[in-house]
């Protein structure tokens, strides 16, 4: 009774992602609050219906409450379809076997039935951890064209960290001669995005034979993508040129939400030519009272600010109240900050509580220095907390 | 116990003086308080107090209303059984004599005759658009109950905006018995209290109510309140939450000021604890404040972007305020465009209004200056 598809997506959303620590004890890593209103996952779904690709497979294993409470039934990306749609796939208990993911690859595997009930061409795999906005159409196009196998989505980064990225040796046509993962000394900056295209055919093929493999860590990076270009398979790169930020670490969390204010932001979350689609809370409009501040920030709404609020992202329900600062910061829901409290450099997370003249973070630390508040925490009245 | 009742919403019946914002909408449609409009005031008040089975009545202008109602999801109205059902326009023989669309809540009433017979809930809540309050209707039927009441009048001090031009209904109570009732504002009842017009009544009573108007030929439900009250059990229910009764475009802009400078109406309206008001919901991405933005004592909605000073406003969705440029006591609705030093004081902005730089546009705190729908100025 399924529908043939051309292409479906598949979303690797089981990460922990504990590099962000406190925020991710209790919730997965695409489920970590973006840009006020925004869940990270939000991004790669949003790119998917604004790709045309209306069947994603999220792919759930770490701490799934939270994420699959917020995916529901896929409506807020006009995802709930009779014919295809989202779906969430935990990893489950078969006749043969029973297995957590063991890898990206080896979570794939264990859904190939889910891929094969939709016949498709092609298999977009995608990560849930990352920032950017892209059509995913135009990467199609280029793979079709180029009739490769497999075509890795990559993004040009700075030389000297591209030993942290799996990076793509090209040829001039944009063919890849070999891949490396985390090299010592890299040969280009051209890094892997964790965004694939692969022919169906071709990856059920190579998924089926990595898990043959008992040495293979079932790792896209690590086993699949070698595996294709020690057989020789027809291997492009496609360059994609717009914001692209890995937000696994505190530090990328905080400068993500940075490049979202200012007058001209580097990423600018109101350009409506390519909406971010997220699900919404009834709060009420954001109030802003008498002798309040708020300047060079990004507020949501259900915020009451009656306090002094720079350079910050505010997500819905927080409230800033009189002689309290924020500056520098990212306030997650319902947090409340009371009066002639300060707040520098900090990532909060929600319904935590700043007391009467607390002080949390360091002014002016920078993204290197963050203090982050976990989920409920309530700091005493005067006190300071430091990262 | 659940409680068990419908409720029916009349959108524009008793409104002709709002010329200005129902020139192309019903009166439900109006937007107000940044993200709403009126109707989800009702809906919500209904749905809060777990009312799932609600009719809406529109006559004219209902398009608006109706895309922003869609399925009734946004207010979890989306049901198998019930929801949300519009009773849109119709010719109607019950009209009085040439065929025309109904025009009273009576005739209303009558020309869905048979939804109502059809209803299985004990109770119906009917309520007016135009006047907004933020209510527990569980409570106003749990005391319908207790005292039993045949019907069951909501009401409210007289605020101080209300203006003696628009008649509303009053009425005066003894003990919260109605003792008089009057269609006038000139206050001729005992102790006038404002009726919000929203009854609670047996859904039974509602039934014998529409047969004795139409035995009678009587197209009107304050004619047969008028009637009736003598000799009937109607009883006030006091409400003591802020009331936005917006029977002319003065009580409009008035209100509107009063969510961005009076702390206890939007609290009451709009931060009522336990009582959420539910809207249509856009993707909206949050509100950006530049480095040059000031805002004071105004209610901001999402997707706005402020470069310059906002004081004393109610700011609709994706608004977008320029350098230099000054708002203050104005209301401006959604993707309403304010370039570059521009001043505005006390202004009412339609939907994509375009004001370009440098403009200066002042009314006053009695005579707001209204600027229609997608106009340039």
């Amino acid at each position: 009774m399924y529908c043939k598809k051309e292409c479906i997506a598949m979303l690797l959303a089981g990460g922990q992602g504990s590099r962000l620590y406190d925020l991710t004890k209790q919730t997965a890593k695409p489920a970590v609050t973006f840009a006020g209103k925004y869940k990270i996952i939000d991004f790669p779904l949003s790119n998917c219906i604004n790709s045309s690709i209306d069947t994603v497979g999220v792919l759930t294993q770490y701490q799934p409450l939270a994420l699959n409470e917020y995916l529901g039934n896929g409506a807020p990306w006009d995802l709930d379809r009779s014919r295809g749609g989202l779906t969430v796939l935990p990893p489950y208990q078969g006749s043969k076997r029973s297995d957590w993911y063991k890898g990206t690859a080896n979570a794939i595997y264990q859904n190939i039935n889910f891929i094969k009930q939709y016949n498709p061409d092609y298999v977009l795999i995608l990560s849930g951890d990352h920032i950017y906005k892209m059509d995913y159409l135009k990467m199609l196009e280029q793979h079709k064209a180029t009739g490769a196998a497999c075509t890795v989505a990559t993004i040009t980064v700075p030389m000297e960290e591209a030993s942290r990225f799996g990076i793509c040796n090209t040829n001039p046509d944009g063919s890849i001669y070999e891949f490396e993962e985390k090299p010592k000394n890299p040969k280009n900056n051209q890094a892997s995005m964790g965004i694939y295209i692969f022919t169906t055919k071709k990856l059920i093929e190579y998924l089926e034979a990595d898990e043959e493999d008992e040495k293979s860590s079932n790792d896209f990076g690590k086993n699949i993508i070698p595996n294709f270009l020690n057989n020789g398979e027809k291997l492009f790169s496609y360059k994609f040129d717009g914001y692209w930020k890995d937000v696994g670490t505190i530090s990328s969390l905080w400068e993500s939400n940075m490049d979202l204010i200012g007058q001209t932001p580097v990423l600018d979350i109101q350009d409506n030519h390519f909406r971010i689609f997220s699900r919404n809370t009834a709060r009420p409009p954001q109030i802003h009272g008498k002798n309040s501040s708020a300047k060079n920030s990004l507020i949501s709404e259900g915020c009451k600010i009656y306090g002094t609020v720079e350079n910050s992202v505010l997500s819905g329900g927080v409230v800033v109240e009189e002689g309290a600062i924020v500056r520098d910061s990212v306030i997650m829901e319902d947090v409340v900050i009371k009066s002639g409290a300060r707040v520098f450099t900090s990532i909060i997370d929600s319904d935590a509580t700043v007391g009467e003249g607390a002080t949390v973070g360091t002014e002016n630390a920078g993204k290197d220095k963050i203090t982050v508040i976990a989920k409920g925490t309530e700091i005493a009245p005067g006190a300071t907390v430091q990262d | 116990m659940a409680i068990s009742a419908a409720g029916i919403i009349f959108s524009s019946l008793n409104n002709n003086t709002l010329s200005r914002l129902t020139t192309d909408r019903t009166v439900a449609a109006i937007p107000f308080a940044c993200r709403y409009r009126l109707v989800d005031f009702c809906l919500s008040n209904l749905v809060n107090a777990n009312i799932s089975n609600i009719y809406i009545v529109a006559n004219y202008s209902y398009r608006s209303l109706v895309e922003h109602i869609g399925s009734g999801k946004d207010w979890d109205l989306a049901r198998r059984e019930g929801g949300i059902t519009m009773i849109s326009p119709f010719q109607t023989s019950y009209a009085s004599s040439s065929p025309k669309l109904f025009s009273t809540h009576m005739e209303a009433l009558r020309s869905m005759k048979e939804y109502i017979n059809e209803l299985k809930e004990d109770y119906v809540v009917l309520m007016d658009a135009d006047n907004v309050v933020n209510i527990d209707l569980e409570n106003v039927i749990k005391t319908h109950e207790q005292t039993g009441a045949e019907i069951t009048f909501v009401t409210a001090a007289i605020p101080e905006t209300y203006t003696s031009k628009t008649p509303r209904m009053m009425v005066s109570s003894v003990a919260d018995k109605i003792t008089d009732i009057a269609m006038s504002a000139s206050y001729n009842v005992k102790n006038p209290e404002l009726s919000l017009n929203i009854f609670v009544m047996k859904t039974h009573s509602l039934r014998t109510i529409i047969e004795e108007a139409e035995a009678y030929s009587l197209d009107s439900l304050t004619k047969l309140f008028l009637a009736n009250y003598k000799s009937s059990n109607y009883r006030a229910y006091r409400h003591d939450g802020y009331v936005a009764s917006v029977s002319s475009f003065l009580d409009y802009y008035k209100h509107s000021i009063a969510l961005a400078k009076n702390p206890e109406a939007r609290d009451s309206l709009l931060w009522k604890k336990g009582f959420p008001i539910f809207t249509k919901v856009h993707n909206s991405a949050p509100t950006v404040h530049t480095a040059t933005a000031v805002v004071e004592n105004s209610v901001i909605a999402d997707e706005c972007f402020i470069e310059g000073t906002v004081i004393n406003s109610v700011i609709f969705r994706g608004v977008h305020i320029g350098k230099g440029t000054v708002v203050k006591d104005s209301v401006l609705f959604h993707g309403t465009y304010v370039e570059d030093n521009v001043e505005l004081n006390c202004i009412v902005t339609d939907k994509d209004v375009h004001i370009t730089s440098g403009a200066k546009l002042s009314g006053n705190e009695n005579m707001p200056f209204y600027v229609q729908k997608k106009r340039k100025i």
